[in-house]
């Protein structure tokens, strides 16, 4: 087994590090499920008779969340903004994507654009809705192209670098089986550039969320964040937080299914990231 | 052969194309301005150059800008002291991850905008409203980079030290902290326009003083001259953060050693 | 029966390096009959991968010619096929095995039946039918350049072009691959040119030894082996010839060999 008296000693120490590791896992996963549930029992019960005005009772919210969106108000409200929200960001992708792509590739077309990019990019993204309200109103129609416009960004500039990255040698391999230029462009620079871009996705998701939700409540009589608006200006606290809670639960719910799907379109990547790591 | 000239032409052609493409925008900017007719809703460029001017003559603007980019650096600040310390904390100590790994789940994915009504009610349309949005905003993906950074540290590098009978406080800020300062640093560079988007956020919804509440009164008083000439300097603005964070990213990694020249 | 298939006439090829023009092969002239193998050694560095790039049509030349088939090369040649040095990043990582052997399947619209039994034959002379949904970065380095090989081969290229394939890889696998290499040129008449380091290696696979030498680089010499076939790893190695032309070509590259300095182009 071992030889010197140095390794002996690692060994068992090693050994002692490990049983203990063992050991405290049971520990530490009850302390993964319990502390949130501790968390949310002492909200409730510590709410309980609560009589601040800005933090009722969370057994009230709860009564509201329900009364509200289950299902008052889902039609009417929920399903828009979910509605605006996810069409608005495919547009983005789409968009942001195969204008990445074609940037990515034509170098005269990048060095053209890319100075107003940079600069429209700087901008926060929110701050872009009060040009479309004074210039087109706010339709629905023109929220869901202020929203697109808004996120197309980051989406943008990631499949740019992505696509720019992708390793010369592999295009070298397609020259050299002589792959046609949509080949090339599908088999081999779409899957290099994929990892960067659904990072860039990522973000355009959550730039999406914010101006959506910010559009909604920068004048728009229907929405989730219309109605949490108002409720807080006409101080139905109980309204309020009903509609936090359910813009908390969507944006959780939104990074949720982005972190599925790419899971499964980037099993490879991931894969790979985990090999060149465990060296 | 002419080396100098060739390489001189082929550096000076990003330079033309872009300087090519901005003219196409602003003649694009000024056709659509004459053609679109419903009342100065695409001002045109003389139009809008005005109102900057004015701006800058007002001292109530320089007043705005100071106050937008107060309120994002004070959050940004406070959002890095907490949000590191938590971070070194969750990736230290396998109790706290345990015991915090579900809510910062939740929590980490949710924009801050979400809490926006809430924080209105409680604090009002004020300065501090703002400085809490942005905090709210950056503070979690900064703690879960720091995290990371945390965990990306040799741990011989960390027994080494112990055994040289280093104490915990030494540790931190000799070995964990430098070590993870290349994550600090890109965290800190990628929130730096998010701190802008909610300083600007609280002004336009929540009425926190700064260049976002201007832009909705010019909004709302149906000023596109001066929306769009807020719209600019807010394009510059968030240029200059970038810019900023980028050289506080840098200044970090300059402890860590791959980023030493060299390499 | 043997004819010329690859004609090279007074090739060189120049880089443009901040400006100024470095020649890296100033004038290369030789050629290869179909069927034949061919190897191409010389010191490190002297362009022999440049070489073969300007001969897959992957790099311009700059003066001289390179015909395959009478054809002039200004583009890669659908009838070859190059396995490259740096074999890790010119696997698709997003691909099994199996399906980066069948890239190049493809583009030559095979009927499905087909390419699977290309696909099929290849993996399992290179031995990696095991492997066939593994990923790339799954397997090592030696397993990785047998995978490139494998595509090369299910590609059934007329002239197979490689760049020291052999180099990461075990002693064992070597011998196997080199036999392999003997086998399909037997099997297919498969035209093999390569670059290789291992001397050895070039005595005992090739028909002829072209020997570059000097900076920019010329043709030292090429030499004729003819040692007798079918060849084979323990007798051939053992023949008195062999050693004979190992000393000859070793000391070809030695004569050739470039003074280890930064060179200062024109």
């Amino acid at each position: 087994m071992s030889t010197a008296p140095v390794t002996s000693t690692t060994v068992i120490r090693t050994a002692a590090k490990a049983k203990r590791a063992r050991s405290r896992r049971p520990m530490l996963l009850a302390l993964e499920i319990g502390v949130p549930v501790l968390l949310l029992l002492a909200w409730w019960f510590g709410s309980l008779n609560s009589t601040d005005p800005f933090f009722p009772p969370l057994r009230d919210i709860v009564a509201e969340f329900q009364r509200l969106w289950l299902f008052d108000k889902f039609a009417s409200d929920v399903l828009p903004s979910i509605g605006n929200f996810v069409l608005a960001y495919l547009i983005a992708c789409a968009i942001g994507i195969s204008l990445g792509i074609l940037l990515g590739l034509s170098k005269p077309l990048f060095w053209i654009l890319d100075p107003i990019v940079q600069f429209v990019r700087s901008i926060p993204a929110v701050a872009l809705l009060p040009i479309f309200i004074a210039t087109m109103g706010f339709g629905n129609e023109v929220r869901v192209f202020a929203i697109a416009l808004a996120s197309i960004f980051p989406v943008l500039i990631s499949t740019i670098d992505g696509v720019r990255a992708a390793e010369p040698l592999l295009l070298e391999t397609a020259r050299v089986y002589r792959l046609t230029r949509w080949e090339r462009l599908r088999d081999i620079y779409i899957p290099a550039a994929s990892p960067q871009i659904f990072a860039g996705a990522l973000v355009s998701l959550q730039v999406a969320f914010i101006v959506m939700i910010t559009s909604e409540m920068m004048g728009a009589a229907r929405g989730i964040g219309a109605l949490t608006l108002l409720a807080q200006g006409s101080f139905d606290v109980k309204g309020m937080w009903a509609g936090i809670v359910l813009l908390g639960i969507l944006g959780y719910l939104a990074n949720l299914v982005f972190t599925l799907v790419r899971r499964r379109a980037l099993a490879w990547y991931l894969g790979a990231q985990k090999a060149a790591s465990a060296d | 052969m002419k080396p100098s000239r060739r390489t001189g032409r082929i550096a000076a052609a990003p330079i033309l194309f872009g300087a090519l493409g901005i003219v196409l925008l602003l003649v694009a900017w000024q056709w659509g301005s004459t053609r679109v007719t419903s009342e100065g809703a695409l001002p045109a460029i003389p139009i809008v150059a005005q109102a900057l001017g004015g701006l800058f003559a007002e001292g109530a603007f320089w007043t705005d800008v100071l106050l937008t980019l107060g309120i994002a650096l004070l959050g940004w600040a406070i959002a890095a002291v907490v949000g590191v310390a938590l971070g070194v904390l969750v990736g230290t100590s396998d109790i706290v991850f345990s015991a915090t790994r579900v809510v910062l789940e939740f929590l980490r994915p949710i924009p801050a905008i979400v809490i926006l009504p809430l924080a209105m009610l409680v604090l009002g349309p004020t300065g501090e409203m703002g400085v809490f949005l942005v905090v709210f905003g950056v503070m979690l993906p900064i703690a879960a980079q720091t995290a990371a950074g945390v965990e990306s540290i040799d741990p011989v590098m960390r027994n080494t030290a112990r055994s040289f009978g280093m104490k915990s406080g030494e540790i931190l800020w000799r070995v964990i902290l430098p070590g993870a300062s290349p994550f600090i640093g890109t965290a800190m560079r990628v929130a730096a326009p998010v701190t802008l988007i909610m300083a600007v956020v609280a002004g336009m919804l929540g009425g926190a003083p700064g260049i976002g509440s201007a832009l909705t009164v010019a909004q709302s008083s149906g000023r596109s001259d001066l929306i769009f000439a807020y719209v600019v300097v807010l394009g510059v603005l968030g240029l200059l953060v970038q810019a900023a964070a980028g050289r506080t990213e840098r200044r970090l990694l300059h402890w860590h050693s791959s980023y030493r020249k060299g390499n | 029966m043997t004819n010329t298939q690859l004609v090279v006439e007074h090739l060189s090829k120049s880089y443009s390096v901040k400006g100024a023009d470095v020649q890296i092969i100033a004038d290369l002239t030789f050629d290869v009959a179909a069927g034949e193998i061919v190897s191409i050694v010389g010191p490190s560095g002297i362009g022999k991968t440049t070489l073969l790039k300007c001969l897959t049509g992957l790099q311009s030349i700059t003066s001289g010619s390179a015909r395959i088939d009478g054809k002039p090369i200004d583009g890669p040649p659908e009838e070859m096929a190059l396995v490259f040095q740096e074999y890790t990043r010119s696997l698709m990582p997003w691909l099994t095995v199996e399906k980066n052997v069948r890239l190049p399947l493809k583009h030559l619209r095979l009927p499905k039946s087909e390419a699977d039994e290309r696909v099929r034959a290849a993996l399992a002379s290179v031995g990696l039918s095991q492997a066939v949904d593994r990923f790339p970065w799954q397997l090592s380095g030696g397993m990785q350049q047998r995978v490139a090989i494998a595509r090369a081969l299910a590609y059934r290229p007329e002239v197979l072009v490689m760049d020291e394939p052999f180099a990461s890889v075990d002693a064992q696998t070597r011998f196997e691959l080199e036999d392999l290499c003997l086998k399909i040129r037997d099997e297919f008449g498969m035209t093999i040119m390569l670059v290789t380091h291992d001397i050895d290696e070039s005595v005992y696979l090739s028909d002829r030894v072209v020997v570059l030498g000097h900076r920019p680089a010329i043709v030292t010499r090429i030499v004729d082996i003819d040692l007798p076939e079918p060849r084979d790893q323990i007798s051939t190695r053992a023949m008195h010839e062999f050693a004979e032309l190992r000393t000859e070509i070793f000391e070809l590259i030695r004569a050739g060999a470039i003074p280890a300095q930064p060179v200062q182009g024109k």
